[in-house]
């Protein structure tokens, strides 16, 4: 029985193969835009819904039959073929009720695609078995009724199973193979020669039941791929009213000026941050040419400029205009313009955005004269500072008590530390403001160890610490700033000092590396701790606040080394010394 | 190098704070002999009176920053060929490059340490045509 079904369903598969064939490539599209399974939910449907005509047919057919062929011989046969008939009707009728209440019959439009070929072929065998049993046994008139009975059923199963050409090919051919054995060794010349027309006539009702079918398939395609384009369209089409308001309120709501222009500079339109910006109502410039937000002056220069846009219609940004205000005032706005062109080259409109950057150029003019102060105001008064505690400290005056003295030192330390802390911070603002500039020269490595270590032997005396070179220093030249690798070498020499403990030594080594030159810096301090690790190099962080108290420092200063170590192509570490300590180093691209 | 010491240096600075600490710094540290000059619109005057080997200018002063009175000394037979020394807060390194090039003979940023002043003149003074 499967064997039968999977047979229907190959020969199905042949058949839209061929159908395939005959259809041109413009059904392409709408083939491969309709879901096979939906098409095939839809035949199996129409087959269905035929199925009740064609039973009451059947039954009609079969008892006019029966009660013709009654009057003849072979009453038991004709009985027994009448029950067969009832209980193919019966079976049907359960399968269309079956099929009716089926809730998921589309999903499994395949199963019962296949049942109905089953029942197609048992409907055909019946008749089939009328032709063999009855048509040898009756007399010419009868036997004329039978031919005309059995050519109807034949034919009438043609509409019926048009939906699917193989289930009729079944169900005729087991109508058309006994009625034409029955024929063919009846020993009549005229039957066998019926006999030789009835596979033509069978071939021709196949032919066209094939036919018929591909028509029906290219129907039901063409609707599921109609239907599936109508949902694509309203999709696409919801997408573009989503994008559409989307884009709206980006422009309506931006907190910066949007203005659209046109290819002549037209503005066509303005958002509310562009009002507030300018103090005009959009709809007293729309229309107006841009300019109009253009300061007079400026105006040749913006005709210049506009040109080349609409010309090359490459975007520009950062781009800062001085505007004039409705109320006469002038705003500093910083731009962004947007060509936007179309599939074919043509310049569509052009959007700018503006952003208000008077403040910010104000406040960037005071942070600079703040600093500029800072740099002066607290330099002079720090130098008389620092300068008349030198004077004493160093003994230029002569003696002074013990704890006078001492007290001169505390003063003088901590002016320094006080200076150290301005230096850095203006340090670190010239960093990050991008002010900062280097000097970049080639520098020997083992002559800028050196002259670090002596420049800071006064630090490490403080702290009775000592500065060793650990093996031969390398004679080799990096392309670096000499007094910014100056500092940065202080900073590792200094933290190291601070840390170490009395009378330790402090050990630096150089170190060639693939394409760059090691220099390390190696204490026997207490280490770093687990917790400080990842801020090692972040602004005003110190493991321990109350080191700051006892041993300086700003905090600033391992920050301010990475990025000047950066700044040169370099990188900085750090790592934990064998034996106890710290190894803080950096890497200097070598020169060539 | 000039063949005689270091000696007469004349100072153009508006903080007597800092004069002070100069004037102490340079004579008991370096044992020169030092003219101070608080007002640079008597700088020239001084100058031409006093007769110093160096000048130190400061940058920022009331009535004429210290480039100014620089240039102003450069225009003077009396004064143009003195060595002159800036010592200044304020000054960027590319504002310092910028002086040397005009003819500065060197540059000193405050603060200044005043027990190596004398010798930081000196090693500008040896490095003198």
């Amino acid at each position: 029985m499967s064997s039968l079904a999977n047979g229907i369903e190959s020969a199905e598969r042949a058949g839209e193969a061929a159908a395939r064939g005959t259809a041109a490539a413009v059904s392409a599209d709408i083939r491969d835009r309709a879901d096979p399974a939906l098409v095939r939910a839809d035949r199996v449907e129409q087959l269905y819904s035929q199925l009740p005509l064609g039973l009451t047919a059947t039954v009609v057919i079969g008892v006019i039959a029966a009660i013709e062929l009654h009057e003849g011989r072979l009453i038991e046969l004709v009985y027994f073929w009448g029950g067969l008939l009832g209980l193919v009707v019966v079976l049907h009728g359960l399968l269309y009720l079956g099929y009716r209440n089926d809730a998921r019959r589309r999903e499994n439009s395949a199963q019962w695609l296949r049942w109905l070929g089953i029942g197609a072929f048992a409907a055909g065998a019946v008749w089939g078995f009328a032709a063999a049993v009855f048509f040898p046994s009756h007399a010419d008139e009868r036997q004329v009724f039978l031919a005309f009975l059995l050519a109807g059923a034949l034919s009438g199963g043609i509409p019926m199973y048009a939906a699917s050409w193989p289930i009729f090919a079944a169900y005729a051919a087991a109508i058309a193979l006994p009625f034409t054995y029955v024929l063919a060794t009846f020993g009549n010349r005229l039957f066998a020669e019926i006999a030789l027309l009835i596979p033509l006539f069978y071939g021709a009702s196949v032919a066209i039941a094939f036919r018929l079918n591909g028509v029906f398939l290219s129907g039901y395609r063409l609707r599921h791929a109609y239907q599936r384009q109508l949902v694509e369209l309203e999709e696409a089409r919801r997408q573009i009213e989503a994008s559409g308001r989307k884009l709206a309120l980006f422009f309506e709501r931006s907190p910066i000026a949007v203005l659209e222009l046109d290819a002549k500079g037209i503005i066509q339109e303005m958002n509310q941050a562009g009002e507030l910006l300018f103090g005009y109502a959009a709809p007293e410039l729309i229309g107006q040419p841009v300019t109009r937000l253009v300061l007079p002056k400026y105006q040749p220069e913006f005709e210049g400029e506009w040109g080349k846009l609409v010309a090359t219609r490459a975007p520009l940004a950062g781009l800062k205009v001085r505007n004039p205000r409705r109320d006469g005032l002038t705003v500093v706005c910083e731009w962004t313009v947007t060509p936007l062109v179309n599939r074919e080259g043509q310049l569509i409109s052009v959007i700018a955005q503006g952003r208000d950057i008077t403040a910010q150029l104000e406040a960037e003019r005071l942070k600079k004269e703040f600093t500029s102060t800072l740099s002066h105001e607290l330099r002079t008064p720090l130098t008389s500072i620092i300068g008349s505690l030198q004077l004493i400290n160093a003994g230029v005056l002569g003696e002074v008590p013990k704890d006078v003295a001492e007290l001169t030192e505390v003063a003088e330390r901590n002016g320094q530390r006080l200076l150290d802390l301005i230096n850095d911070i203006l340090d670190i603002e010239k960093i990050e403001s991008g002010k900062l500039t280097l000097n970049p020269q080639v520098i020997r490595v083992d002559e800028l160890v050196r002259e670090a270590m002596v420049l800071n032997k006064g630090f490490g005396d403080r702290f009775k610490v000592r500065f060793e070179a650990r093996g031969e220093l390398l004679a080799r030249e990096v392309s670096a700033d000499r007094k910014r690798l100056l500092q940065v070498m202080t900073n590792l020499l200094s933290n190291a000092a601070k840390f170490s403990p009395e009378g330790e030594v402090v050990e630096i080594t150089t170190e060639e590396l693939a394409e760059c030159l090691r220099v390390g810096v190696h204490d026997r301090g207490p280490g770093i701790p687990e917790a400080f690790r990842a801020r090692v190099f972040g602004r005003f962080n110190q493991a321990d606040s109350t080191t700051s108290r006892q041993k300086g420092g700003t905090g600033l200063g391992l920050a301010i080394c990475k990025r000047l170590v950066e700044m040169m192509q370099g990188r900085i570490g750090f790592q934990d010394r064998p034996g106890g300590g710290t190894t803080f180093w950096f890497e200097l691209p070598r020169h060539a | 190098m000039p063949e005689r010491p270091l000696n007469k240096i004349c100072y153009v600075e508006d903080d007597e704070d800092i004069q002070r600490i100069v004037r102490m710094s340079l004579e008991r540290v370096g044992k020169m002999t030092v003219e101070i000059v608080t007002d640079p619109l008597r700088a020239i005057d001084a100058m031409k009176a006093f007769g110093p080997d160096l000048v130190m200018l400061d940058w920022m002063m009331p009535g004429m920053d210290g480039p100014t009175l620089f240039r102003k000394m450069k225009q003077l037979p009396e004064t143009s060929a003195l060595p002159v020394v800036f010592i200044t807060a304020k000054a960027t390194q590319r504002d310092m490059d910028e002086l040397v090039a005009l003819g500065a003979a060197g540059t000193i940023s405050k603060p200044f340490s005043p027990k190596d002043l004398p010798d930081q003149l000196r090693s500008i003074w040896a490095k003198l045509p």
